[in-house]
């Protein structure tokens, strides 16, 4: 199950639609699970790492993953080899992803860009690792075709994604 | 490629981070001795982190399956060097690819992983890769961030974009190549291989049979074809030593080698043997030439009748003579073969 926790205000019709697209991109129950209030001591922009080990859990099930939605922006995240604008985090294979809306036209306007974020970010609980096809959610978010793709994963992503999914159930 | 001193001094305690080829990294969970069917082995324990899997290996197989502590940062600056390199092209030829990656995998360390997904990764900038291909950059893609991961200790998601903000730019597009980037230098030129000139000279003096022309269209689709498929440069390295039909291209006169006349080949191709020309050539059918029939063969042709043959009377007996058996009367006159089927089964009437 995927379970969306919001971390601001948002049109239940925009989430609704929001969470349909991703019952439909993994074929696994997705469902809104409330407002999370935000922990004490963050300033915009957000450490998404920080932010997400803070949060408090809304799983119900061990096998949950949980999407934590924000309006407000994070952090760009800097390496070694270089600097990344960041829209989302997520734990790889573990159990919670954040992702944040800032710098699209919102959840109503601009559905197709966030779920394609969200699928990004939900890959990486299931184990995806980015993938060299700008087409599949999985493409680096920070490049210029990711925003052109629609919210689909290639047939290596996707087939993996479910492998993972059926796993997790079992 | 592992290096055989270092491996020779690998020794292993409790809590040390190894990474087993193609399994990922480890945790050494116990290095005890046990009794296997008679025999008393030294075993380390291993447990593999991300899924806590448990292996154990015998002590003195550790160094041959290729065991090895979690690279240094060194090391890992190391591969953001190579990754950041445009040296490295994949080669063509699939096979020795995937041998070459296969050994990477298993042999090559960290800077295996890295040359592997390097040389998928720029081979994907060509063309799609295959299922398999696309399995094993996954694989590799994997192992390498785990064990960055480890090594820098970060999260897999930070090692990732790490590896990934050489690999993808950001604000930039991946380049297209083309096939011609990924030709060896050294097998460019045929010219530097001297391979054309003394085969056509060759080949010019000889005489063909009238069934076997070269075909110029056959020979520009060959060209075609190796030009898209992925062996070309092999193919075009080394034109004398394919097999199966040898090559029709040299059959050409150096002289003649030009556009028109490889539209149009069959005038380029006749038998050298003048022939008078008020008699009109009919045009030659391609392929092997008909057997030739044997005398007797183009007289017409009694049709076989088809089913059982008509049974063979037994001549009328023109004086009265004792009976005979049936089987021996229909073994006098019909073929030798039903004959020796019937002495075979006695007709007793008997059940045996």
């Amino acid at each position: 199950m995927i379970r969306i926790a919001t971390l601001d205000e948002f049109e239940p019709k925009e989430v609704a639609k929001f969470r349909d697209g991703l019952y439909a991109s993994f074929g696994v129950g997705c469902e809104h699970s409330g407002l999370v209030e935000l922990p004490g001591g963050f300033e915009e922009p957000f450490d998404g790492p920080k932010l997400l080990a803070a949060l408090p859990s809304v799983q119900a099930y061990p096998d949950d993953k949980t999407l934590y939605l924000t309006s407000r922006k994070l952090q760009d995240r800097t390496f070694v080899t270089g600097k990344t604008p960041t829209h989302g985090y997520a734990q790889y294979g573990k159990d919670r992803a954040l992702l944040s809306i800032a710098g699209s036209k919102g959840l109503g306007e601009d559905l197709k860009w966030v779920t394609r974020q969200a699928m990004h970010q939900l890959g990486r609980l299931w184990d995806l690792h980015h993938c060299l096809d700008p087409r599949c959610a999985m493409y680096p978010t920070w490049t210029p075709s990711f925003a052109a793709g629609d919210s689909t994963f290639d047939n290596f992503c996707r087939e993996k994604s479910e492998q993972r999914i059926r796993l997790s159930k079992s | 490629m592992t290096d055989p001193a270092a491996a020779a001094r690998l020794t292993l305690a409790v809590g040390d981070r190894v990474v087993y080829p193609n399994q990922g990294v480890c945790r050494v969970t116990a290095v005890e001795s046990k009794d296997i069917a008679g025999q008393r082995l030294m075993f380390v324990t291993l447990k593999r982190e991300e899924d806590n899997a448990v292996v154990m290996v015998p002590e003195a197989k550790v160094v041959s399956i290729g065991l090895r502590k979690v690279g240094d940062s060194t090391q890992v600056d190391g591969i953001f060097e190579f990754l950041r390199s445009d040296s490295d092209k994949a080669n063509l030829d699939w096979k020795q690819r995937a041998r070459a990656n296969v050994e990477r995998m298993s042999q090559g360390g960290l800077m295996g992983l890295a040359e592997v997904v390097k040389g998928l990764q720029v081979l994907s900038e060509l063309r799609p890769l295959p299922a398999k291909e696309r399995e094993l950059y996954d694989n590799a893609r994997h192992l390498l961030v785990e064990e960055i991961a480890a090594s820098l200790k970060i999260d897999p998601a930070d090692a990732e974009d790490t590896v990934d903000v050489i690999l993808f730019p950001p604000g930039k597009e991946r380049p297209k190549r083309t096939a011609e980037e990924f030709r060896l230098p050294s097998l460019d030129d045929d010219a530097e291989m001297d391979l054309d000139d003394p085969l056509l000279a060759v080949v010019d003096d000889l005489e063909l049979p009238p069934g076997d022309e070269p075909h110029g269209e056959d020979d520009t689709e060959v060209e075609g074809r190796a030009v898209e498929s992925e062996d070309t440069p092999t193919k075009l390295a080394k034109p004398a030593a394919t097999r199966g039909r040898p090559r029709k291209k040299p059959l050409e006169t150096p002289a003649s080698n030009s556009d028109d006349e490889v539209t149009e080949p069959e005038a380029q191709a006749a038998p050298p043997a003048p022939q008078a020309p008020s008699t009109p050539q009919a045009p030659r059918k391609r392929g092997r030439p008909p057997k030739p029939k044997p005398p007797g063969a183009e007289l017409p042709k009694v049709p076989k009748k088809r089913g059982r043959p008509p049974k063979v009377r037994p001549p009328e007996p023109v004086e009265a003579a004792p009976k005979k058996p049936k089987a021996p009367a229909a073994a006098a006159s019909a073929p030798a073969k039903w004959a020796k089927a019937a002495a075979k089964v006695p007709n007793t009437g008997k059940k045996r």
